[in-house]
Order: C-alpha cells, then structure tokens, then sequence
C-alpha cells in the first residue's frame, strides 16, 4: 500500500488493470447468455439436457441392425438380459427387452437377438420431429457409440415448423405478419406525430400550451387502464382477431414521440419559417419541405424504437390475435413454448435466436440513432 | 379571437387533429370507460351493470390483490435500485479511458434491446435448476461452503429473484443514458476537486452524482413504473413452469399484478373488476410519478 | 434512414405475398371454421373424420384449423364478435363458458332432429352425459373421452422386487410400493427415481379429492373445506414431499422432461406410476415404444370403492355469434353418433372413426363389433369399463370451476412444496372460494341469469359429489 502510494506509476497501472478486469469480467457475463442461447440451439435435446452442461454440440453414432445408424443414448441398462424380437402372440414384431426369467418364460414366442450386461446403453436411432414413426432401437457397449461434434443447424427449420404451437402456418407467415405490424407502425408513428409535433412546436394558437399539458399527462396513463375499452373499441369496429389493432393506433400519434418531436421542432431556428413565410409557402409547406428535412435524426429515432416496440410486443397480440395465422413473432413463440405443457428447450432457443437476431441487425445499422436517442429520450429530453 | 387569431386556432387543430382523434379514441374514452366499468359488474359478453363500490371494497379483502400487488412491488423494489446502482457502475467503468469502449458498450447494451419473450425464454433456461448455466457455474462456487444453488423458477421463493437477475441483464438501456450524463458533467468540476484533493469516492460523492441526479431521478421514475407494469417475463414464466392454467406459478409466486388482471379480466371475464385493479394502478403510478418529479426538481433546485 | 428503409421494404416485400395468401372459397358450400388444439396424429385423425364428414354430403364443408390456446383464444374471439363455428374446448370450460354467455345451447337443434334433449343424452356412458350439460341445458358435444387409470412401469417393478403384473390396490400397497420404488444416490442422497409423485404429470389437482372420498362443490355450496375427506387428500400429498424432502424433490422435479417425450418423468424412469388417461398409450407408442406398460384400475382407497374413476373429455361446442350454427351441429352429431354395426375399418363412422384412430375408448353406450374387437388399445376393455363405473367421478359443472380449479392449483402447489400445512392450505381457498361463490351467484341473478343452481337443474350435479 505504502509502496502503492509513493509510485503514481504502478498506481495508475493498478488502477486500470482492476477496471480492465471489472469491466471484462462484467462483459462476459452479459455476453454468456447470448453464448449459451446459440449452443442450446445447436444441439440435440437431450445434450442440452445433460450434465454438466458443455458448449459444444455432439452427434452419437452406433450400429443397429447391422445399419449405422445416428443415435441418442438413452438410458445405461441397470441389470443383465436379453434384446429379442417378438415372432409369435399379441406384440408380434415388436422388439423388447427382457431379463433372463422372462425370456425362459416366453420361450418361442421370442427370437434372441443378442444378450446385454450391466452399463450397457440402451440406444435410438435419432428421429427429431416424429409423428408416426417407431425408432430402432438396441442396446449396446458403450464403446461402440462413436461420437463427433456436429451442430445441428436443422434445430433452427425444425424449430421455426413448430412456432405457433402447429406445423400448419408457416413461419414465413408470423415474420410477414410482424413486419406488417413493425412497417405499418413505423410510417404511422413518423408520419402522425411529426404533423402533431408541428403543430405543437411551431404554431402559435390559443389553448395550444394546455393541450400539451394534457397531452404530456396522458403519458402517466397505464396501459392496464386502458386494456378494457380498447378491447371493447376494437370490438365494435370488428377487428378482434385481425392485426389492426397493433398499427392503427400509431397513425395517430403518441404522446411520447409528440413530446420528442417537439422538443427537436423547437430546437431549428425560427428565421427559416419566417423566410418561408414571407415567400409566400404554406404551413404544411414549410413543414413538408423545410422541417421534416432537417428533422430525420430524431424522425429516425422515433420510427426505429417503434419497431423495437412493435417487435417485441407481447401484450397486443395476447389481447387481439385469435387465429394462428395472424400471430406475429412474438406471441408465436410463447404458444411454441406452451404448447402441450412443456418445453424442448433446443427449439426454443433456436427461435429465440431467429426473433433475436433482427434486432441485433437493426442495432448494427442505426448504433448511432440508438445510442443517441436513449440519451436524449432518457434525459428528458 | 380576432380573425388572425382565428386562422392560427384552426391551424393548430389541423394540424394535431390525427392526436385529437387519438387521443380521444385511444386515450381518454377508454380512461373514462374504465373508470365507469371499475364500478360495474361487467364481463365483455354481458351489458355492464351498476354495482357501486363493490368492486373496490371487494379488492380491499381480495388476499391475491395484496399478493399480486406485493409481488410487484418485491420484483420492483429489488430490481429497480439493484439495475441503477450496475448501470451506473458500467457507466462509470465506460467513461474510464479504456480501448475498446464501444465494442464494450454494445456488449453492456444489447441484452436491453432483446425481445422480452425471448429473454424470459433464454433465462428460464439458463436458470433451470438441473440443467442451466447459471447454476452450473454456481455450483463449484457454492460447494465449499456445503450449499448448493436454488432451482430458481420452481421454487416460489426464487422465483422473483430470478426476474430481477433478467432484469438485471437488460440494464444497458439506462447505462446508456447514465454514460452521456456522465459526458455532460464539466471536466473543470473534477479539475476543481483534485486540486481540493479529494478522493475517487469524494469525487463521485460530491461531483459526479449531485450532477446525475436529475437523470438518475427521471430514470428510477421510468423504471419503477415499468416495473409497476412488467407482464410479459412473469406471465411466460409462470407459463414455462406451472401446471396446466396455473397464474404466476409456481405456487402464485410469479402473480404480477398486471398478470392477475389480464387473467381476471379476460380468463375469468370480470372486467369491471379488473378495471378498478388497473385504476388502483394508476393511482399508485401517478402517486410514483408525483414524488418522482418533487424529488427531482428540489434536488436540482438544491444542486443549484 | 434511406437504407433504413430499403432494408425493412424489402423485408416487407418477402413477408407480405405469404401473409395474405388465403385460399379461395367458391365451392357454393357452407364453409364451418373448426378450432381445435390437436396438432399432430391427433389433428390428422380429426382431419379424417372432418374429410369422411365433408364427403358424406355436399352442403357443408368443415375447415380445421389446429389453436393453440384454443380455450382462452375462443373466449377473446367470441366476446370480440368474431368467433369460430366450432370449438374444441375441455370439460371443465363448459359450464363456465355457459354462465358467461359465450356458448349456443344445443337443445333446440337437438329438438329439429326429433329427440328430446334426454333422449339424445342417452347414448352417453352418464358420466359423459353429465358433462354435455349445464343448468339444465346440452351445451356440448364430447369428441374424444379422457378416462384415466394408473400406469406403471413394469421394467421398474422388477428391479425393486415388485410383481410386475400386479399394481397397488389400496391406498396402504401405494404407500408401500412407493418406499420400495424410491431410490436415492447412495453416496449424496439425491433422488433418482421415485414410486409416485401426485404432481406428475400435474395435469388433475383436484382429482385426489374424490379419490379420497371428498366432495368440492354439492351443487348449492364450496365443501372443499368442511368435508375431511379433502384434508385427509391433502396430508397425503403433503407426506409424499416430506417422505421425499423437499429440497431434493425440486432439483429432482427441475430435471423432469416434456411430457410428450421421451425426457418425460416417466418415460426416463424417473417415476414409477403415474395417473394417466386412455390417450397414455399413444405417447408410449411415440416416445418410449419399448416401454413395458402396465395399466390398470385406480388404487382402492374409500373401503368398498374398487371401481373409482375419473373421466373428462375433449368437447365441441358451438361459440354465441357462430355463423354457422346450424351446419356446426351437423358436425357435432356426426362426431357424436357412430356406425354400430360396423364390422370393417371402412365402415366406422363419426365417433368410432375418431376414437378409433385415436385409439381411445367411445363415450358412447354402444359400441360395434369391430370397434370392440379391433381396438388397438390393449387395455380398451378396462376403460370402457371405468367409464361405465357408476363411481366415475368429472369435474363438477358449476360456472365458477374455472377460477375454484385456479384456486384448487395454487392450493395443491402450496401444499406439495411444504409452504403451507394442508389445513391452512385448504382452509384458506375454501373461504376465498366460499366468497367467490356468492358473488359469482349474485352477478349471475344481476344480469338476470338462473343461478346455477336453481331448482331448473333436474339434479344437482353429481360430479366431483357422492
């Protein structure tokens, strides 16, 4: 310490090797599940299933048959016996597993395949997405499974089958319904709050500063309040069960983006307008031609943190979307997920990942207007 | 009003008609709606009838409104300070001179932009309690001391605790906005207090925080209100371990308060009384809302 | 911005022609939009049946579309004008989704069809019939029956030293199979399989009650906490936790797979008897064809009960608002009448077709020769028989079930995981049920409905109640 202290050098050394490690240290545990999240994804369910968990996804391989065959280990085999096929009675053409009693006991009703020893596996031939089929099945040394890494991309086609709890509507139809929700909202939410905003930040008329007032206090509103009667008015304009719900309301503004926008409308020089003024343009001219121009950063903002929002929302789709067909990302996941009360967790992560990924995309292309508009948004702007 | 003045009132009312309608559409019927249904017996398929306060006196006595409403606010009390004080600490590492801050700064940032549905998805199972990451790290941690890990989401006391580690994840967003903060504070005040020989701690006490809080205020407002209204991770996580039409499973631990009136009003139909849950809500966000601003503003009148 | 915006046009342009590919309809035939949670072989067994219906005549043609969360997504559907023209729902939604006006009783088109609504309820096994109804009205239509019986693993009955072929038949031999089917790690004492574990797979909480000889509802009042039978249900989970400890039960539990897989508990042999029901054998088929399943009647646990059981099923109903009310009730009685002379596959019809495929047992009384004899179910015979016990036993139809079968869940995992003692446990649900029942009776009369319980119900309703 005193050493420390009387040399500035290995001070400041040891200052910025402590805030390396921390900040490194922080960083990996926010990357990790991102990292798991993609392993998962690769590999077959019950290597995701396994202990202790391992990043790298396997395949297992073993004869069958005398047919090589990609395999799951299933179980270890506890006691001695014997893998017979069924040539005569009720199970005929089945193949079972019998101990020694058993088969001394059926006798010529069973065909001795081959005896088994304690610690044997009992093994599958590997058949993701089965409906009907019946899998072959031996039991076998373990050193005779020969194992490779391998990722299992199909997880992610097989995976995206299954989104919305049916094989029956395609994934390509939820991404279609979401990037109608996303797209439809982003040009209502640019478009109507820019022509409020106008009208808030750059007109001068009587009442203009209460409404604003009040317009700012509707923000405090929960959206559970209005849950209910938005519900009963999308009723009686009879479109429960179809996707307007989710992009209507955006054509007509939101009290967030009018107040973002304002803030930015305020901030271009009143000249401009008055030179417009005196040359004769029109309100909506000079809106159209000479603000909106000058305003696509915050333009930007407003519409990508609507698509984010609409991307991610979860809450309208539960509330309006009845049929599969309509359900967009979000929702299609959850019914996956769902879906006859339990969880291949494998699928999930690989259509986590698929409805992660744009996000990340759209992150890459527009870092600036994010880390820019959070800035502001959260400062209040 | 003069004719000028007139010309200008009809302009201003063009244009922020679209917000009118808006407003008035989406805002303030059902703000009024609601309010009149909180005191009817209503359910969507029957006509709402008048029941006067009973909805209300009922929620006093409804021992899952207290449970849902303590739930709630357990996930916010601890998730709210808990997210501040590490965006604040990544905030204060970002604004160090180190290389690579930007590369660090997507890394701290990103898990705020997943979708909540596929981060509740991708934590539930890094949190499962045979098979999940978390605990398999945890375990060799834990085991000198002859303690193993929780099973966090099947068991009801872990529950919370496992929300607010998601929560926790996505705490770039604020981290953010706390980095352009701490941007904003004059390098002459540090300058200042170095040559006062103050402290690291001293600094950050005296200078760095009293110039944040307003940020810092504004944004623990805006967390805890969404907080106050998380659904979405409670609801799928209930939905990813209960049993078959269990809410907030396990044993009611995950019963957010906006999980119980989703289900009231559109499970069991009973939507005046849901109605009166969401106004209590709204009481309780706009009393957060008030404090909120007080507290930031003679904060910043008191900096001043 | 402009890349922006190429970038998310372009994405819009590969979504949208899919999105709004709808299939063209001009076949001059009603078209009867079905919603029904199956998917899978199931789904492709209802399709069969939908396809025999839509050939056997012209005029209506019926759409399955497989929902998830059909049950609640009827519910939105309905009360948002939109609904379905048929709905498969579950048993216990019936006479909720009755009380709150989402459902068309069925007794006038039963009327059309020249039978009284008692004279079409007859072709049911009673437990079937009583689920159909509500309040004195038919409101359902069953599609394929839930008859439950326990299920062992025979493979781990030999390896505890137990006769394969004989389950337990008494409370006390479950017990007792229980402690020898429980094994634990020899060196840290984790569980690695057990005999039964009440909440695997979950699915019936409140089964244990009338199991137990108790009674939930007796058609006026909640009895869920002045009947002891219930308590005594109760203890008994909770002793099966404490036997087990609690702590090592929940990372036991956390490893348990889905249940249609072969990483379920049971499949993986992690648990020994589970309650099942006759559809059981279809996943052992799928997930685990290995399996050496025994099957059979449930453990004896009220003195002189032996034919104990439990049955629900997948219903159809017609949503308040249908379009096509009258072509869906077709359907519903094409699915709730069958062929009973069949002698060939090919000549199955309607609910034989069905359960045929599914290979499930008929709700109907009677049953074809072939149907009986051709069932590929092996234990077909003892469900028929469990759903003709005069003691099976359904959920009981009163509208608040849905929220009392909420509270009954909570009130199960309170108990299971040793966070409440039965008697707190029980006593709490049954006073906040008890509440809830008065004013789920005070909110029907206002909106000037019967109460459920009015004298207009011949009897009160015997499920759950003896």
């Amino acid at each position: 310490m005193a050493e420390a202290s009387s040399d500035p050098a290995l001070r400041r050394a040891t200052k910025r090797a402590v805030i390396y490690l921390l900040i490194v240290g922080a960083a990996l545990l926010f990357a990790m599940p991102f990292v798991w999240l993609v392993a998962s994804s690769l590999k077959p369910i019950e290597q995701a299933m396994s202990l202790p968990p391992s990043f790298v996804p396997r395949a297992h391989y073993a004869s069958i048959d005398g047919v090589r065959l990609e395999i799951t280990r299933d179980y270890l085999v506890s006691g001695p016996g014997f893998v017979a096929d069924v040539v005569a009675g009720e199970q005929l053409g089945r193949r079972v597993f019998v101990n020694a009693e058993e088969a001394a006991k059926r006798g010529t009703e069973l065909r001795i395949v081959h005896a088994t020893q304690p610690g044997w596996w009992h093994v599958s031939e590997r058949m993701e997405a089965t409906d009907k089929r019946v899998p072959r099945w031996d039991i076998v040394e373990a050193g005779v499974i020969e194992t490779k890494i391998r990722p299992r991309w199909e997880n992610y086609p097989a995976a995206l089958n299954r989104l919305g709890g049916t094989d029956r509507v395609s994934f390509w139809r939820f991404l279609g319904n979401t990037l109608l929700v996303c797209v439809l909202g982003v040009v209502g939410t640019v478009f109507s709050n820019a022509i409020v905003a106008y009208g808030f930040a750059r007109l001068k008329w009587k009442g203009r500063d209460a409404f604003f007032a009040l317009t700012l206090a509707t923000m405090m509103v929960p959206f559970p309040v209005l849950m209910v009667p938005l519900y009963g008015v999308f009723r009686s304009l009879g479109l429960i069960g179809s996707l307007v719900p989710l992009w209507l309301p955006a054509f007509f503004g939101s009290a967030f983006n009018i107040f973002l926008m304002r803030q930015f409308f305020r901030s271009i020089p009143e000249e401009l307008s008055e030179a417009a003024r005196i040359d004769g343009c029109s309100e909506w001219r000079i809106f159209w031609r000479i603000i909106l121009p000058l305003s696509k950063p915050v333009l930007i903002t407003a519409g990508v943190f609507h698509f984010l929002y609409a991307w991610n929302d979860f809450l309208g789709p539960l509330l309006y979307l009845t049929r599969t067909e309509d359900y967009t990302l979000a929702i299609a996941l959850q019914s996956f997920q769902s879906q006859a009360g339990g969880v291949q967790w494998h699928y999930l992560m690989a259509a986590s990942t698929v409805i992660i990924l744009p996000v990340i995309v759209l992150f890459f292309f527009a870092q600036k207007t994010f880390v820019q508009g959070i800035a502001t948004t959260g400062s209040k702007g | 009003m003069s004719p000028h003045e007139r010309r200008n009132f009809f302009r201003g009312l063009g244009f922020t008609s679209l917000w009118i309608i808006g407003l008035g559409t989406f805002t303030a019927y059902p703000v009024v709606a609601s309010l009149y249904y909180s005191f009817c017996d209503y359910s969507i398929l029957k006509a709402p009838v008048w029941s006067g306060l009973e909805n209300y006196q009922q929620l006093v006595s409804d021992d899952l409104f207290w449970k849902s409403l303590g739930n709630t606010l357990f996930y916010a009390a601890l998730s709210v300070p808990i997210g501040t004080v590490i965006a604040l600490a990544l905030a204060l590492l970002l604004n160090q001179p180190v290389r690579g801050r930007s590369v660090f700064r997507v890394i701290f940032y990103l898990p705020s932009i997943v979708p909540v549905i596929a981060a509740t998805m991708l934590w539930t199972w890094m949190l499962n309690g045979q098979y999940g990451l978390v605990n398999a790290m945890l375990s060799p941690l834990l085991k000198p001391f002859g303690l193993t890990p929780p099973v966090w989401v099947y068991d009801p006391t872990w529950t919370k605790p496992a929300l607010v580690l998601m929560s926790l994840w996505g705490t770039g967003n604020a981290m953010v906005i706390y980095l352009a903060g701490l941007q904003n504070v004059p390098k002459e005040l540090y300058e200042a207090a170095e040559i006062d020989g103050a402290s690291a701690w001293q600094r950050l006490r005296h200078v760095t925080l009293p110039m944040l809080a307003p940020v810092i205020y504004f944004n623990v407002t805006m967390a805890t209100i969404g907080a106050l209204q998380a659904f979405a991770q409670a609801w799928m996580m209930s939905a990813a371990t209960g049993s078959e039409g269990a809410d907030g499973s396990p044993a009611r631990s995950t019963l957010f308060y906006t999980v119980y009136l989703f289900s009231t009003a559109f499970y069991n139909l009973k939507m005046g009384y849901a109605s009166a849950m969401a106004y209590v809500l709204f009481i309780i966000i706009a009393t957060l809302t008030y404090i909120g601003t007080r507290l930031s503003r003679d904060r910043v009148e008191g900096a001043q | 911005m402009s890349r922006l915006f190429v970038l998310a046009a372009a994405l819009l342009l590969a979504g949208l022609p899919r999105a709004f590919a709808v299939a063209p309809k001009g076949d001059g035939r009603v078209h009867v939009a079905y919603w029904e949670k199956w998917v899978g072989f199931q789904a492709q067994a209802m399709q069969e049946v939908v396809d025999r219906f839509n050939r056997s005549q012209d005029r209506i043609f019926v759409e399955y579309f497989a929902t998830s969360e059909v049950v609640r997504k009827t519910l939105v559907a309905t009360a948002g004008g939109d609904p379905p023209d048929i709905a498969g729902l579950w048993t216990q939604n019936i006479a909720a989704y009755a009380d709150a006006g989402a459902l068309t009783p069925l007794d006038d088109f039963i009327r059309a069809d020249g039978f009284t609504p008692e004279q079409w309820l007859e072709r049911y096994y009673p437990a079937f019939a009583r689920i159909c109804t509500h309040a004195g009205k038919v409101y359902a239509g069953t599609s394929t029956p839930g008859v439950f019986a326990i299920h062992w693993n025979k493979t781990l009955f030999r390896e505890a030293g137990l006769d394969p072929e004989r389950p337990p038949r008494t409370l006390a031999e479950l017990d007792e199979y229980q402690r020898k089917l429980t094994r634990r790690d020899p060196q840290t004492g984790e569980i690695l399989q057990v005999g039964f574990l009440p909440e695997e797979p979950g699915w019936w909480t409140s089964i244990f009650y009338p199991w137990f000889g108790g009674s939930l509802f007796d058609g006026r009042e909640i009895t869920l906490g002045t009947d002891p039978r219930n308590l005594a249900a109760m203890k008994w989970v909770a002793k099966i936790s404490q036997d087990i400890g609690i702590e090592r039960l929940r990372r036991f539990k956390a490893g348990f797979g889905q249940q249609a897989s072969s990483e379920s508990a049971f499949f993986a042999g992690k648990v020994a008897i589970v309650i099942q029901g006759v559809y059981y054998n279809n996943y052992r088929r799928q997930y685990k064809p290995g399996m050496d399943l025994g099957i059979g009647p449930w453990p004896e646990i009220v003195p002189g009960i032996k034919d104990f059981a439990m049955v629900e099923s997948d219903m159809l109903v017609i949503p308040r608002g249908a379009k096509h009310a009258k072509e869906a009730w077709e359907f519903i009685r094409y699915v709730n009448t069958s062929n009973p002379r069949a002698q060939r596959r090919e000549e199955l019809e309607g609910a034989e077709l069905l359960c045929y495929l599914q290979e499930k047992n008929s709700p109907l009384r009677q049953w074809s020769p072939f149907f009986e004899q051709h069932h590929p179910h092996p234990y077909i015979a003892m469900f028929r028989e469990l759903s003709s016990s005069p003691h099976a036993v359904s959920v009981p139809t009163m509208g608040m079930w849905q929220e009392y079968d909420r509270e009954l869940v909570a009130l199960f995992e309170k108990v299971r995981l040793l966070v409440a003692t039965p008697e707190e446990a029980i006593d709490y649900a049954h006073r906040r049920m008890s509440g809830s029942w008065v004013r789920y009776r005070r909110s029907l009369e206002r909106h000037g409905q019967m109460p459920a319980t009015s004298a207009t119900t011949p009897k009160p309703p015997a499920a759950l109640s003896r």
